[in-house]
């Protein structure tokens, strides 16, 4: 096919490695963030994030013993911070799949500088999130209620309620994406085995890599094992939005009763996820130098531009769902919409606005090439975009809540200290979780970096060249 | 012994009242029976000495109530007191079953028939006595509050002599030290303060008193009585008669300033007078006109057709023009009289010149009630316009003045500072708290060399006597009265004193010279003399069944208005103040809805309930208009907003106080109206904190209505615990309203209002289940005759054991009630600064088709066969999913153990460092049929299945093995229908056509909220109707808001 091209089409990646290094190098460098001395800048962050993580776990232990009433949470706004904070992660969460998988099964190789951490941030987002539906209940010590476990009086959870299929969704999801992440790890726990020199190190990494050879019966099994479980990956990236969505589109309240919920929701995670894989790598490769070969600019401006396609839809739902509010003739659904936005309806109406800051207007810079290029101002409109998505979570889980049908109900919340204190303690928690991840794993996959690499291809370049569009 | 079983026979449905069972007098006297009594807790084994009382000791109690309760009533000749252990507890006690008897709540308008459950001993719940012609089984708030009263773990316990424990051997022999020095010059050092009562067994000690100290004084105090209506009736009418209502007979009512369907100014009885003649069932039903002139919001300017906001102080210009209008030769000396000085308030013409015109149309059926706050020239002038329209005899009749005259507090308190009194006995009251502010009177305690007080709390009259007896709650005491229609009802204990206090007869029959009596001798005596009856013994037990003796209802008494005694003490006495130009305002102090005066402060469920109109709730507020409120650039109340800020209020003489000011609609310009009863300085657990006290500024001369006073507003802000944020219906019909004459044109205008006329007819996508059960439990919700009384908001509370949560958790959201009291105020135009007020009593609609159930992921809240959205709180995980997709937010949620932790103070946050359980003696008032909820789970109303079950299963009993097991039609009520004096709550069998609650259902004014959701609630409401008088100016606005109904 490549005859047919003449050489005005031919379009000339850039290469995925810079600086044309070969295998030892990868080896030798992403191997060295781990086996190398640990950095001073990481023992500062890791006695920031972990002390404040621990505290924040720490406030669990308050509230299960005291009450979900430590928290703001009142009559008519049952859920506050508590699920807005789990929609939160679990949306940050998706980015680190569908970077990892859906690139994967799209065969798009310039995955394999992002995909480690990518998912690394999946992992570690759910496990923040998981914190939330696990102690927002009232009563954490009856939690087993929700599994299905055969009994002699024949009660079984209600498989009506969405929040039984979140439950469901967020387990299945935390599996799959857990294995999908630690069996990529497999050979390159392997190449850090042969290049340790401590003999307890060794052993671990025996362990770890479960025995890898390298032989081409290893490599056959990993592959495909790698296809299908990005396959499910991709699947419940989908389910599990759409899942977490139906907790509020199954309802009959105005603002959480609507169907456009299960695709915004997909939507609003990549948004969220672009931001926060950028929010990791940019600082991560000012602290690596050496990562700026593997993780190059192509990358960054490649994520802004998907980060700027998934603004984009977001906008497109925000819109959607205004209009469908004035169209559709519901008071109570038009009352929340205004209310979302106009002081003169509701007390909330700043969150609105201000998602509509982050989300809609801020995005648009990304249009411009230089702001691409400017990582400074790239990290910090990711930063907004962030912070405005939890804001999304925000409107659209509290103001259906605080002003629905009965005005007499009306109430409006604010969050205590304890459940800021949560969420500052998920933060720690995750960040925390990724300096480990830093420190202990590649972040980079060795070993699927160096099959990118035109040396893996004996076959020429041209073929690199043509699946990349 | 061979045991012969005695057990109830299985009621039917319905209840049992008293039993006093010839065979259990028969077992009394066996002597084996006695022997176990004596042998396992000797008398006096119940004396409560400290506040950690031990659970065992508590059952035994329990068991000595149950006991004196048998014993007492069945051998009362020879009453005998012994404790028996609940484990040999008598034959027909059938542990958990509940055992009803009749009693009365002592009420200075008149005692209150009730029926009190009591549970293995303990009463638990009170109802009004349906077999009482004043009762038709429904209640107040207070009455259905007393049962909490009687359990107030801060009630007094122990008799203290100058704050010091000391106990009843010592009182006693000081009394015999002290009372022959004051027998020596005839008592005349001796005084005695008591509350108003109509007790005759009391007027029997009285006279018995006067006969041993003749010199001695007798004064009735009521701080907030009604003085002065007394004293115009006096004036107006004679000695020995009182003019009373009769809201029946009433076509057109006009209620200048009286709020006569609020418990704290009528009795139940009115309401449900008023609320008969409002029903309305079909097309061509008549009703009751009710015009409404005052100051403020009060329920029954919610009720009325027309109101009229005035200031306070502009009621009497208002009477003088309204007597004017009708022009009677008979009014002219009064209104002359009284409309000596300015007038500044606005009164429109045509509005006054329209209600006259009704007023005299209506004559001989209208009736004119002037409020008791209002001075007693304008009391007098309604009378005489009463009088003038035919009204007195008709519907004004005379009753008869049982209780003999007394002097005031203000002469005590002048003999106090002349040093004349030496002894002075405080019975009730707390006028150390209460008295107008120029008595001085806590000053004055110091001067008394002897003071006795006998209190339920050890308040702020307490702390300056010199003794302090306990007092025995109604429900411990024997006692008497007479109700408000004059009939001698009983007043029988159903537990021990708990404390060990003493009754009011107790300490003055003591006085008399008569032994502490050991049971009921005294009323024994009163009643020989008043019912006089052949057999003494049947007669006696028959009283105490029904609760009252029948027959013994005052009868009427003429009644002739002697215009000119009223002109001349109108002439001299009084005059229209004016307001004293445009910065200077009225104070208008008023009884609190739920406090009264204070005396129920530390009842936390009262506290917590929010007041109808502001939906205040632990706190008392200035009230002021929204104009006032922009004047004074204080901030108005919405969601979002917390705090308030406090004004300064400062008269002349330099009376003060810093309030904080609450804006409600409806109220009049220039005018602020403080509730009373707050700012309590005496310990209590529940009432430290709430409020502040009005009373400094409340004077002699200006009890009710202060003029001239100076606000402004201050940099401070308090926080409110309001029970609602939002009072416009935003577009939404909820309450739906329209005139009589549009419901005789549109009947089923209910029906197609709002977006019910927008809504596809109902489609299920899904089959819905169908429910099987014999009987279907359904509630139909009566708007138009539902005054906004809240007595079904405590009646649930006390049945269905819900905890209070105290004002921090009220302001964050959090209070428990199951069923709220929804308030609107609703007009055409959202700035109207007359709008009307709707109330509308809101709880867990149990839709077939409940969104509840459909989210909870454990199957937590199912339904059930006979049609209720059912709550397993074993179940439930506490998710609040379900909460969240209630439409009517009725869920409520346990934030925290409210029910075993303390409540105030920011304890509720400690958690685990507060000290865990509840108090012992509030264990006591628990319903055993219901579960006390604990932390994280969620609950909401029940429709009382508990109630619903006892039916239940005495249904099955009877069937046997027939397969009849359908709860015979209306045979038991629900505790909120059971309360409501309006009979404005239906509950019932939705199944069964014959049902009272069907056939409401069928009425074309029947709706259900939220009907576009498909809900099928269980739940509906009939519309509610107003009756305008078309010729008053606005009459086209009457329940004109929004009214876009589709013609059909």
């Amino acid at each position: 096919m490549s005859e047919t091209l003449t050489a005005e089409q031919k379009v000339i990646r850039p290469p995925l490695l810079n600086g044309g290094h070969g295998f030892k190098w990868v080896s030798e460098n992403v191997s060295g963030i781990i086996q190398g001395k640990t950095p001073i800048w990481w023992w500062i962050l890791f006695f920031i994030c972990a002390p404040i993580g621990g505290a924040g776990m720490s406030l669990l232990v308050y509230q299960v013993s005291t009450g979900v009433g430590v928290w703001g949470e009142n009559q008519p706004v049952g859920w506050g911070w508590d699920i807005t904070c789990f929609v939160f992660w679990v949306g940050i969460a998706h980015a680190g799949t569908l970077i990892s998988a859906l690139l994967l099964l799209t065969r798009q190789k310039w995955r394999t500088g992002i995909g480690r951490a990518a998912e690394a941030t999946t992992v570690f987002a759910l496990m923040c999130g998981a914190v939330y539906p696990a102690v927002h209940i009232g009563r954490v010590w009856f939690a087993w209620y929700l599994a299905p476990i055969p009994n002699q009086y024949g009660m079984w959870p209600n498989f009506r309620s969405a929040l039984l299929w979140d439950v469901f969704a967020v387990n299945a999801y935390l599996s799959v994406s857990a294995m999908f992440w630690l069996m990529g790890m497999i050979p390159d726990f392997a190449t850090l085995k042969t290049r340790t020199s401590s003999p307890w190190m060794r052993r671990v990494y025996h362990i770890l890599s479960c025995g890898w050879t390298g032989s081409a019966k290893n490599w056959r099994h990993y592959e495909m094992a790698a296809l299908c479980l990005s396959g499910l990956s991709v699947a419940l990236v989908f389910a599990v939005s759409s899942t977490v969505s139906f907790d509020f589109s199954t309802s009959v309240i105005p603002g959480w009763h609507t169907t456009i919920f299960p695709p915004y929701f997909v939507i609003g995670a990549i948004f969220a996820g672009m931001c926060m894989v950028l929010t990791i790598f940019i600082p991560l490769r000012a602290a690596y130098p050496q990562l700026k070969d593997i993780i190059t600019l192509a990358h960054v401006d490649r994520m802004a531009k998907l980060l700027l396609m998934a603004a984009l839809l977001v906008d497109y739902v925000y819109t959607s769902e205004f209009f469908m509010a004035y169209y559709g003739g519901n008071p109570y659904e038009r009352h929340l919409f205004l209310s979302r936005y106009f002081p003169e309806y509701g007390p909330l109406w700043f969150y609105g606005r201000f998602m509509l800051f982050c989300n809609l207007f801020l995005p648009q810079l990304l249009w411009i090439r230089p702001i691409r290029k400017n990582l400074l101002l790239l990290f910090i409109i990711c930063q907004f975009g962030t912070v405005g998505m939890w804001f999304e979570r925000f409107v659209i889980i509290v103001p259906p809540i605080t002003e629905d049908f009965l005005p007499s109900s009306w109430h409006i919340y604010h969050p205590t200290w304890v459940e800021v204190g949560t969420f500052a303690g998920t933060l720690g928690l995750f960040f925390t979780l990724v300096l480990l991840f830093i420190r202990f794993i590649p972040i980079v996959s060795i070993a699927e970096l160096k099959g990118a690499l035109p040396q893996a291809d004996p076959h020429g370049e041209h073929k690199t060249q043509l699946t990349i569009p | 012994m061979k045991r012969v079983f005695h057990h109830p026979e299985a009621p039917k449905g319905g209840k049992k009242y008293w039993r006093s069972s010839e065979e259990l007098s028969e077992l009394a006297q066996t002597p084996e029976f006695q022997q176990a009594v004596e042998r396992e807790f000797p008398v006096g084994a119940a004396e409560f000495d400290q506040d950690e009382v031990s659970r065992r000791h508590f059952i035994k109690l329990m068991g000595a109530s149950t006991a004196l309760a048998g014993l007492g009533l069945a051998a009362c000749r020879r009453p005998t007191l012994e404790l028996v252990p609940f484990s040999n507890g008598v034959e027909w006690a059938i542990p958990s079953k509940p055992v009803f008897y009749t009693s009365s709540m002592p009420s200075p308008r008149g005692f209150i028939p009730l029926v009190v459950t009591t549970n293995d001993g303990r009463p638990t719940k009170i109802e009004g006595n349906p077999l009482h012609a004043m009762s038709n089984g429904g209640t107040d708030v207070f009455a259905q509050a007393s049962i909490l009263s009687l359990y107030d773990p801060d009630r007094a316990q122990n008799f203290l002599q100058n704050g010091q424990l000391s106990s009843e051997k010592q009182f006693t022999d000081y009394l015999q030290q002290v009372l022959p020095t004051l027998a020596a010059d005839g008592g005349a050092g001796l005084a005695f303060v008591v509350e108003r009562n109509t007790s005759p067994t009391r007027e029997r000690l009285r006279d018995l008193i006067a006969t041993k100290y003749p010199q001695a004084r007798w004064c009735v105090y009521e701080p907030l009585g009604d003085d002065l209506y007394r004293q115009a009736a006096q004036i107006g009418f004679g000695d020995g008669v009182l003019p009373q209502p009769v809201i029946s007979k009433a076509d057109v009512i006009v209620s200048l300033d009286s709020d006569f369907l609020n418990a704290v100014e009528g009795t139940p009885d009115m309401a449900r007078d008023f609320s008969n003649r409002r029903r309305v069932e079909k097309v061509g039903d008549k009703m009751n006109r009710l015009y409404a002139v005052e100051n403020r919001f009060t329920i029954t300017g919610g009720m009325a057709d027309h109101r009229l906001r005035l200031p306070a102080s502009q009621i009497g210009a208002f009477a003088v023009a309204l007597a004017k209008k009708l022009g009677d030769p008979t009014l002219a000396p009064l209104a002359d009289a009284i409309n000596k000085s300015v007038q500044t308030a606005q009164i429109p013409d045509d509005w006054v010149s329209a209600l006259a015109e009704d007023l005299v149309a209506a004559r001989g059926r209208s009736l004119v009630l002037v409020g008791e706050r209002q001075p007693v020239a304008v009391q007098l002038l309604g009378f005489g316009i009463n009088q003038v329209l035919g009204n007195v005899g008709a519907t004004l009749v005379g009753k008869p003045l049982t209780e003999k005259p007394s002097v005031s507090l203000a002469s005590v308190a002048s003999d106090i500072d002349d040093k004349k009194i030496t002894c002075l006995v405080m019975i009730g009251g707390n006028p150390a708290f209460n008295a107008p502010v120029d008595l001085n009177w806590d000053k004055l305690q110091d001067k008394v060399s002897h003071i006795i007080r006998l209190g339920m709390y050890v308040d702020e009259s307490s702390q300056g006597a010199h003794w302090h007896v306990p007092a025995a709650h109604y429900l411990e005491a024997w006692a008497d009265g007479r109700a408000v229609d004059g009939s001698y009802v009983s007043v029988q204990p159903m537990i021990m004193p708990l404390f060990g206090g003493w009754s009011e007869l107790d300490l003055l029959a003591f006085f008399a010279g008569l032994p502490k009596p050991k049971s009921s001798e005294l009323i024994q005596d009163t009643f020989k003399q008043l019912a006089a009856a052949a057999n003494f013994n049947d007669a006696w037990v028959k009283f105490l069944h029904d609760g009252f003796l029948a027959g013994s209802a005052a009868g009427e008494r003429p009644l002739f208005f002697q215009t000119t005694a009223a002109a001349m003490y109108v002439g001299e006495h009084s005059s229209t103040p004016a307001l004293m130009g445009e910065d200077a305002y009225e104070v208008v102090l008023v009884p609190d809805a739920k406090l009264i005066d204070g005396r129920y402060a530390n009842l936390g469920w009262l506290q917590e309930m929010p007041d109808p109109v502001t939906q205040l709730t632990w706190d008392n507020a200035a009230i002021v208009s929204p104009a006032t409120a922009k004047k004074l650039g204080v901030r108005e109340h919405k969601v979002g907003v917390e705090v308030h800020d406090v004004i300064e209020i400062v008269f002349e003489d330099q009376r003060r106080l810093e309030i904080v000011a609450l804006p409600v609609p409806g109220h009049a310009d220039h005018s602020i109206t403080i509730a009373l009863g707050y700012g309590r300085k005496a310990p209590g657990y529940i009432s430290k904190g709430a409020g502040v006290n009005a009373y400094p500024l409340r004077t002699s001369a200006e009890p009710y209505i202060a003029l001239g006073a100076k606000v402004r507003k201050t940099d401070r802000t308090y926080p409110l615990a309001l029970a609602q944020d939002e009072s416009h219906m935003q577009g939404s019909l909820f309450v739906r309203e329209a005139t009589l004459e549009q419901y005789e044109k549109q009947p089923n205008f209910a029906q197609v209002a709002g977006l019910d006329a927008e809504a596809v007819n109902s489609v299920d996508i899904y089959t819905r289940p169908t429910y099987n059960a014999p009987n279907q439990w359904g509630m139909v919700v009566d708007l138009n005759t539902c005054t906004g009384c809240n007595a079904c908001v405590i009646a649930c509370q006390a049945e269905n054991n819900i905890p209070i949560v105290g004002k921090e958790q009220v302001l964050k959201g959090r209070r428990m009630h199951w069923i709220r009291m929804d308030r609107y105020f609703a007009s055409a135009d959202n700035d109207d600064t007359n709008p009307e007020m709707v109330i509308e009593p809101v709880m867990c609609q149990h839709c077939e088709a409940a969104p509840c159930e459909a989210v909870c992921p454990v199957n937590a809240t199912v339904h059930s066969d006979d049609g209720l959205n059912v709550m397993a709180y074993n179940r439930c995980i506490g998710t609040r999913y379900c909460a969240n997709n209630c439409p009517f937010k009725v869920r409520r949620f346990n934030f925290f153990n409210f029910n075993e932790r303390p409540i105030q103070d920011h304890d509720l946050y400690k958690g685990p460092l507060t000290p865990f359980g509840m108090k012992e003696t509030l264990k006591l008032q628990k319903n055993p049929n219901v579960t006390v909820r604990m932390r994280g789970v969620m609950e909401k109303c029940t429709f009382c299945v508990q109630r619903i079950e006892m039916a239940r299963i005495a249904t099955k009993v009877k069937a046997g093995d027939s397969d009849d097991v359908t709860i015979p039609v209306d045979s038991f009520k629900s505790a909120c229908q059971q309360a409501c004096p309006s009979e404005a709550l239906v509950f019932g069998d939705i199944k069964n056509p014959e049902s009272k609650v069907s056939k409401l259902r069928a009425s074309d004014k029947n709706y259900e909220l939220l009907k576009y959701l498909n809900l099928h609630t269980r739940v509906t409401y009939l519309a509610r109707l107003r009756n305008p008088n078309p010729k008053m100016p606005g009459a086209d606005q009457v329940a004109g808001y929004e009214w876009n109904v589709k013609e059909s």
